[in-house]
């Protein structure tokens, strides 16, 4: 069997790989004397993937926003049987998600891995898509959205990439709107399945105390066979302008006090790979430094009443987009994004220091050490590295690389104040 | 991590058991050392519990200790100092915790240090063990008492996080059931304590009370992970401390009839109706018809598989979310959901009915079977959570549980379909908790 195996032996970790005839590549993670298995399928397809051109046709598409979402959902129907009774009966726990960029199935069990490694490749692979089961969706995700509605730490996020881009749709709910997903039919349903849910867009990640043979033989058994070789898929992004749609967003709702988000539009987009997750790293060490627990700013504002222990910054980037978010609740939001323009306004040298760099980037090792405790972790973030063009165990070592000169580099590259939002909730009145 | 929507809106469900072995050594009085071993994590937590009443009298001042007690230590003054001594130890994780488990208060302190092989440093442990004692027993005081300028800014801040409970929907739809529910009883208490005590609370007050607790409390160290005899000693050390006499905290009140039902409504801007049901079952965790209960309950709103899922939320789509919960210390169950405000009457109906369906014992083998195996594969998962283990075994000293996981894994495989009846036969309602939004309902009609 071709199988390759990449060893880390600081993180005494290893990782099994194999490309299967039909382009699906599995990865494994083993973990001895763990009680629980995690399986993982997921495809390159989130919900910025929203104007593309369908598989055996020419001209590109746009669909309704919450599509992907929407398709997630209805993976789980099927016409013979009901999925959640198989999985419960295996004592396994079923989940799906979705985000900007990626839909991923999963299950996690304490026994009958194997069993239910084979019903998750099978029902991802039979989409079953009826008039009547799409409609019957709809309420139930008119609910969820809802749910996400009232949720202001939601509401804080969205309103500031809304106010940071003016046309990517990463501004566009995952969701979708209660409006939108009424346009949502079986027909589209189709043609984004077929599109996307090819072997070659997706990928198969296990982890768990298993053996890779038995992973590969139950992958081997359960892939349908039928797929046909297909074309690089089409998907049109929107050029984003550089500039930020809207310096700051306010709405009202039901909160204790306000909430925000300060958010810094990455301009040095286009990255993917090591390149892509050494940018992420040094963006968040610097986030830390800069607004960390164990940062002078932290510190004052904290003694001055102006945050509470609910405050932090942490950066997301990927290969079209880019932000670094500084959130948190005040009863001043305004003077803490003053303050924050003050800081970034400063010399790179006078705010970073090397020492605080190097305690700063130990944290972050350690973290990412106890991280690999659990099973989820390890899972959802190979998924989230690997559809960036990264393993997640070449992780440490790229974090071990990062010097002091990178961070000084990029903090004068990102951090300025032509790029920065501000998006704020306030308590009804 | 990037933010997504799952499928289904999971909430953990509370541990079981396992086969890990728990070693229980006393130290002094009232103060036990729990010693677990494993070498399967990266990394070892220690966690210190306190136990108090959950009383009226003293849950503000009992929340608010923690948070002082963060903020500075005779030797490291500050946060500051606190935190760059946990960031140069690799990220260390000290975190605080203040939690009711039935009528107890709860206080935690812990820390979680990466395995000193990861980093060629097997001594730093001991640092990272030091600051925790610190933080406890040796916490920065000014005049004889807390610094005054903390206790008033943790003051501040507790108020904000008490008002914060409306954030979460979901969570403070089940508070506020909760509340309105056991009003006349401890469990009613919200555990952060309430605003109204905070203004006669000052750093006089709060170190006479710090004083009490730690000379009076039950206290129950943890440690998960690898250990030899030399941090055995190091640990029992640390909790070296003069002990007045040990209070007694009296075991939960169990209602199993119900005198006058409650419905309650509350008006606020929302988008979203959350109904919360609640029910006394009158079953107390150390009866014969617990276990029957929690796979009722699973059969009623655990999972996917479960009647309200099926019909609530599939059938007649009126929910995203809809499950069932047991409260093992204060036996009490309860259904919550979100709805559209029109549908209030409907979906209540339904969870009514679904109930009878269980009572009148209208369910298959498969579902009986079904909950089971969920049951016990969430028991078992506690193993592969260094959090969960800690937790575990503070339960099961909480409720005096003795069993082993093989034990507790074989008397959910004994339950059987009578003994399921039984105990969902003896939900009474109590009351019914309704977040609504008068604008919307004004449109709809």
């Amino acid at each position: 069997m071709d199988i390759k195996v990449y060893e880390n032996e600081k993180l005494k970790e290893k990782l099994y790989y194999k490309k299967m005839d039909s382009g699906l590549e599995v990865y494994f993670i083993p973990k001895k004397g763990y009680t629980r298995q995690y399986a993982i399928f997921a495809t390159d397809y989130g919900s910025i993937d929203n104007v593309f051109v369908p598989i055996g046709e020419k001209e590109p598409i746009e669909v309704p926003q919450g599509i992907a979402h929407f398709l997630e959902h209805k993976l789980f129907e099927s016409p013979e049987h009901n999925l959640f009774e198989k999985f419960s009966k295996l004592g396994a726990d079923v989940n799906a998600y979705t985000n900007f960029n990626q839909t991923a199935y999963l299950f996690s069990s304490t026994e009958n891995f194997y069993d239910c490694l084979s019903l998750l490749i099978d029902f991802v692979q039979s989409p079953y898509f009826t008039d009547e089961n799409v409609d019957k969706e709809k309420g139930i995700i008119a609910q969820e959205i809802n749910m996400y509605m009232d949720d202001p730490g939601w509401r804080v996020f969205f309103n500031c990439l809304q106010a940071m881009y003016n046309t990517h749709p990463v501004k566009i709910d995952i969701a979708g709107t209660i409006e939108s997903i009424q346009k949502i039919n079986k027909e589209l349903l189709y043609k984004c399945y077929n599109t996307f849910y090819h072997p070659t867009n997706m990928v198969l990640f296990v982890t768990g105390d298993l053996s890779f043979e038995g992973i590969i033989k139950v992958v081997e058994k359960s892939q349908k066979n039928n797929y046909k070789n297909i074309e690089e898929i089409k998907r049109i992004l929107p050029t984003e302008d550089k500039k930020i749609n809207k310096k700051i967003i306010e709405e009202n709702m039901m909160t204790s006090e306000p909430i925000f988000h300060i958010g810094i539009k990455d301009l040095e987009i286009g990255l993917t790979g090591e390149k892509l997750v050494k940018k992420d790293l040094t963006t968040n060490i610097i986030l830390d430094i800069l607004f960390g627990s164990s940062s002078t700013f932290y510190n004052d504002l904290y003694e001055e009443g102006l945050i509470n222990s609910s405050f932090g910054g942490y950066y997301t980037g990927k290969e079209s987009y880019g932000h670094s978010l500084i959130v948190g609740e005040s009863k001043e939001p305004k003077k803490v994004y003053e303050r924050v323009l003050e800081l970034i306004k400063k010399d790179a040298e006078s705010v970073l220091s090397e020492k605080d760099f190097i305690r700063i980037k130990n944290k972050a090792i350690g973290e990412f050490l106890m991280g690999l405790n659990s099973i989820e972790f390890i899972a959802n973030n190979f998924i989230d590295l690997y559809f960036s063009d990264f393993l997640l165990i070449d992780y440490l070592s790229l974090l071990e690389k990062i010097e002091y000169k990178d961070i000084v580099e990029r903090f004068n590259s990102h951090f300025i104040e032509e790029n920065v939002v501000l998006s704020i909730i306030n308590p009804l009145e | 991590m990037e933010f997504g929507y799952s499928f289904i809106n999971t909430v953990k469900k509370g541990g079981m058991n396992l086969d890990l072995r728990c070693e229980r050594i006393q130290i002094k009085s009232g103060i036990n050392l729990n010693l677990i071993k494993t070498d399967k994590f990266k990394s070892n937590l220690l966690s210190f519990y306190f136990l108090r009443p959950l009383t009226r009298e003293e849950v503000t001042k009992n929340a608010l200790l923690p948070l002082v007690l963060k903020r500075g230590t005779m030797e490291l003054k500050t946060n500051l100092e606190i935190q760059k001594k946990l960031e140069e130890n690799y990220g260390a994780n000290l975190s605080v915790a203040i939690n009711k488990r039935g009528e107890k208060h709860v206080l935690r302190f812990s820390v979680e240090t990466i395995n000193g092989e990861y980093i060629n440093n097997k001594e730093y442990i001991y640092d990272v063990f030091n600051l925790l004692k610190s933080i406890i027993f040796n916490p920065l005081l000014e005049e004889g008492y807390f610094k005054k300028s903390y206790v008033e800014q943790e003051k501040e801040n507790l108020k904000r996080k008490i008002e914060s409970r409306i954030n979460d929907k979901r969570s403070y739809a089940i508070d506020r059931c909760i509340e309105e529910m056991c009003k006349n009883e401890r469990f009613g208490i919200y555990p952060l304590g309430s605003i109204e005590d905070l203004p006669k609370i000052d750093e006089e007050i709060l170190y006479k009370h710090y004083k009490k607790v730690i000379e009076t409390s039950p206290i129950e160290i943890f440690f998960v992970g690898n250990y030899d005899d030399d941090m055995v000693l190091y640990m029992k050390e640390m909790a070296n401390i003069e002990r007045g006499e040990i209070i007694d905290i009296p075991r939960e009140q169990i209602i199993s009839r119900v005198k006058t039902k409650n419905m309650v409504y509350e008006d606020l801007d929302v988008n979203q109706g959350k109904l919360v049901l609640g029910f006394r079952t009158g079953i107390p965790y150390e009866d014969r018809l617990y276990n029957g209960l929690l796979v009722g309950s699973d059969i009623l709103g655990g999972g996917p598989n479960s009647k309200l899922f099926k019909t609530v939320r599939e059938k007649e789509s009126l929910a995203y979310y809809i499950t069932s919960t047991v409260f093992k210390y204060k036996s009490i169950l309860l259904v919550d959901g979100g709805i559209e405000f029109e549908n209030f009457e409907k979906t209540i109906d339904i969870i009514k009915e679904q109930i009878e369906e269980i009572q009148k014992g209208n369910f298959s083998e498969d579902d009986i079977e079904i909950s089971k195996e969920s049951l016990k594969s969430s028991t078992r998962s506690i193993k592969d959570s260094i959090f969960l283990i800690s937790e575990y075994f503070f339960s099961q000293i909480l409720s005096n549980d003795k069993r082993t996981l093989d034990e507790v894994i074989a008397d959910i495989d004994k339950v059987t379909k009578g003994e399921i009846v039984e105990a969902m036969s003896k939900l009474t309602i109590d009351t019914i908790y309704f977040m609504r939004n008068p604008k919307i309902m004004n449109n709809i009609i």
